[in-house]
């Protein structure tokens, strides 16, 4: 009996230490979360591994523009200490990521989130303890619209829907016959998208043939590239992500299905990502897109593209090769981390979250140096979309071409 | 026998003691965490219930906590539903899903159990894809309201605190005998009285019940948001690992077998070199590896070889067998 008590005893001890010494490591909650007279804690969630994670250089980008501005005196002499994530484009994994940087972390703000339905997934998390999520890697509208009710929350790029509508009335305007058939990701992403160009194509979206869905984590689309062919569609429309973009390029050209024209959304018009689907066979001439940033390869001359390709010299290296192969999203992750610093400079000298979101919804420049030349980043306490501008570009020139823009700058596109 | 119930007391009141003072000392990121514990507490509790006491093995247990997990995150977000009031609602609603389970689960047994609630496990949380106006599909759902990291963890230990002395007035009465009996020979079981499918069926219903508020309480420790991915097979399978670290048959070891499957993952990313850069999997399939060398009766296995150091083995007890 008394063996059995010093059993409870030492157990009941060994309790209490333990407890002493969680509460010793938890320390003293900070007053203003993530921000102090010489740094700024940001982050970040993104797919670097996964379905999306063609998407990793985003973040890379945006760590390398931060350094070089932390080697710079930094923002009011503040530096920006970024924290990336890995989410694998799982809003499941989103979330509790999304709270660790809230809670543990103790981010001032999560700047540049990739994903529609992770941002979606964290969105009232965020906007609930009044945590700024602001400039998302994502266009879909939501964040745009939904300003009042989810204040802390702001976009960054064009919005699907607009992007969508652009292709449709280019569809209705110039093939006004076609039967038209669609592949979109199964859910709010791929729907919206959908919406856009039925709006788009308006009287004429009684030519869609054939609209097919699939899901983000589904290993092959076969099935419904093989439904639109056998309904005689001749115009293919893509809204997916970027590795079931290129499946589904190279799964057209393989079962022998031969559209007239074909389009592909914006996030998917990345050059690796033609050069990639046209090296596994893919017919990729004539291919239709839309972008609203510089190129990396045929805009080098820009001062913006120049800055980047130094920055990422000194501060990335081994993003390099894919930059001067035309990786747009180095330039966009560029683009975003401007846009930042641009919002963080004109937030006061001593920064809020609130004064960061004001700053955000003040935007009038024209001076991004990462953005397609003529495009201003816009916003007001009632327009919460900050790009709005977009090129249309086709490609040609196969397995070494490039994306030439056609047309005039088009905008605003909702 | 007294003595040593006194004994099982005063262990219990000091863990019961420690939980509770616990969330004062704690940071709201570690108060999530803690309900995060709670929760694993819970389904490992219930998955005991039925593979511990019972003999029936599941890895479908992440399916019952995907339709608790729903229940709440339905009922919240289309009905404006108190989140408290959905916490029953899912221990109902798995109870029928759980007891209707139990009913073809009778024909197997072994391997052939397990395989059936792995189908489980891997079907239902596809369920909210299909029905994606109703769920959410893969965008989740979210609850109209979502609770704070301190009410999380409040809440979570009462449920895990009402739930283990009802496991444990449960399995120390006839029903728990039936079950002991039925786990250690169906034979001995029927020819004793022990009706067979009543007992198995409600095992597996009580057990899904406990999955279910497990399930809730894991969606709103998610910021209530119910995604399928988040119901995966690897969280049927943590459980199981969690009621093998405990150790079968007891109740004395959940608290430790949820302790490891909760927190581990979050301690073995920081494991130098290994542990870094996607290498926390490794990390905790090696400790489990590990553990299950040294502890093959887990937790619970340990305290009876520390207690049998103690004292000269002399009493069978009924409750631990």
């Amino acid at each position: 009996m008394s063996m059995k008590r010093r059993l409870l005893a030492v157990l009941a001890g060994a309790a209490v230490v333990a407890t002493a010494a969680v509460t010793a490591a938890s320390g003293a909650p900070a007053a203003d979360p993530g921000i102090t007279s010489t740094s700024i804690k940001i982050g970040g969630t993104f797919p670097l591994t996964g379905v999306a994670s063609l998407y990793k250089t985003i973040p890379a980008a945006e760590k390398a523009y931060y350094d070089y501005v932390n080697d710079h005196g930094g923002v009011n002499g503040r530096k920006i200490d970024f924290t990336i994530l890995d989410d694998a484009y799982d809003p499941s994994k989103t979330v509790p990521l999304a709270q660790q940087l809230v809670e543990q972390t103790k981010v001032f703000a999560v700047v540049g989130s990739l994903g529609t339905a992770p941002g979606l997934a964290t969105w009232s998390y965020l906007n609930r303890n009044k945590v700024p999520q602001v400039l998302l890697a994502t266009g879909d509208s939501y964040w745009g619209f939904s300003y009042k009710k989810y204040p802390w929350t702001t976009g960054w790029q064009p919005d699907y829907p607009g992007e969508a509508k652009v292709y449709g009335k280019y569809i209705a305007a110039n093939m006004p016959n076609a039967k038209v058939g669609v592949l979109y990701q199964n859910d709010a992403y791929g729907k919206n998208y959908y919406a856009g160009l039925r709006v788009g194509l308006g009287a004429k979206k009684g030519n869609i043939v054939d609209a097919e869905s699939y899901d983000a984590t589904a290993p092959n689309v076969t099935q419904q590239i093989l439904s639109m062919k056998s309904k005689g569609a001749d115009v293919f429309v893509v809204f997916a992500t970027p590795t079931p973009t290129i499946t589904s390029l190279v799964t057209a050209t393989k079962v022998g299905w031969t559209p007239t024209a074909t389009f592909i959304n914006n996030v998917s018009a990345n050059r690796l990502f033609l050069l990639a689907a046209a090296g596994n066979g893919a017919n990729v001439d004539g291919i239709i897109s839309t972008t609203y940033t510089s190129s990396s390869t045929t805009q080098r001359s820009l001062a913006g593209v120049k800055l980047a390709s130094s920055i990422l010299d000194q501060y990335a290296p081994a993003l390099k090769a894919s930059f001067d192969r035309g990786d747009a999203n180095i330039i966009y992750g560029f683009g975003v981390a401007w846009t930042f610093v641009y919002a963080l400079q004109h937030a006061g000298k001593n920064p809020t979250r609130a004064s960061l979101m004001k700053a955000l919804r003040s935007l009038n420049t024209g001076a991004n140096p990462f953005v397609y030349p003529g495009i201003r980043l816009k916003t007001s306490a009632k327009d919460n979309f900050p790009i709005e501008q977009e090129i249309m570009i086709k490609w040609g020139g196969g397995a070494t071409g490039d994306w030439t823009p056609f047309g005039k700058l088009l905008g605003p596109i909702r | 026998m007294n003595a040593r119930f006194a004994g099982r007391l005063v262990v219990i009141a000091a863990v019961a003691l420690v939980i509770a003072l616990l969330p004062f000392g704690l940071t709201n990121y570690h108060q999530g965490l803690g309900a995060r514990v709670g929760v694993y507490f819970i389904a490992i509790l219930g998955l005991n219930i039925l593979t511990g006491y019972t003999g029936q093995i599941s890895i479908g247990h992440g399916a019952f906590m995907a339709i608790g997990g729903y229940t709440t995150a339905i009922m919240s977000h289309d009905h404006g539903t108190n989140l408290i009031a959905t916490l029953p609602l899912a221990f109902a609603i798995t109870f029928v899903c759980g007891l209707l389970v139990g009913v073809p689960a009778l024909r197997f047994s072994g391997v052939y159990l397990a395989l059936a609630t792995f189908a489980l496990a891997v079907s239902v949380p596809q369920l909210p894809l299909k029905f994606s106006k109703f769920t959410g599909g893969s965008n989740g759902i979210r609850t109209a309201t979502a609770p704070g990291n301190s009410w999380l963890y409040g809440v979570t230990w009462a449920c895990a605190a009402i739930g283990f002395v009802g496991a444990w007035l449960l399995l120390r009465g006839r029903t728990g005998r039936a079950f002991r009996a039925v786990r250690d020979s169906e034979l001995a079981a029927t020819s004793s009285g022990v009706a067979l499918p009543i007992y198995k069926t409600l095992a597996f219903g009580i057990s899904a019940a406990y999955a279910g508020v497990a399930g809730s309480l894991f969606v709103l420790a998610t910021a209530g948001f119910a995604q399928p991915n988040e119901f995966g097979i690897i969280l049927s399978l943590e459980i199981l690992i969690g009621a093998a670290v405990a150790g079968l048959g007891s109740l004395w070891g959940v608290v430790v077998g949820a302790v490891f499957v909760g927190l581990l993952p979050e301690i073995s990313a920081s494991v130098p070199v290994l542990g870094s850069g996607h290498g926390q999997d490794v990390v905790f399939g090696l400790i489990v590896i590990a553990v299950m060398i040294l502890l093959p009766n887990g937790f619970a296995g340990l305290l009876r070889l520390v207690e049998s150091r103690f004292k000269t083995p002399i009493e069978s007890d009924s409750t631990t067998s």
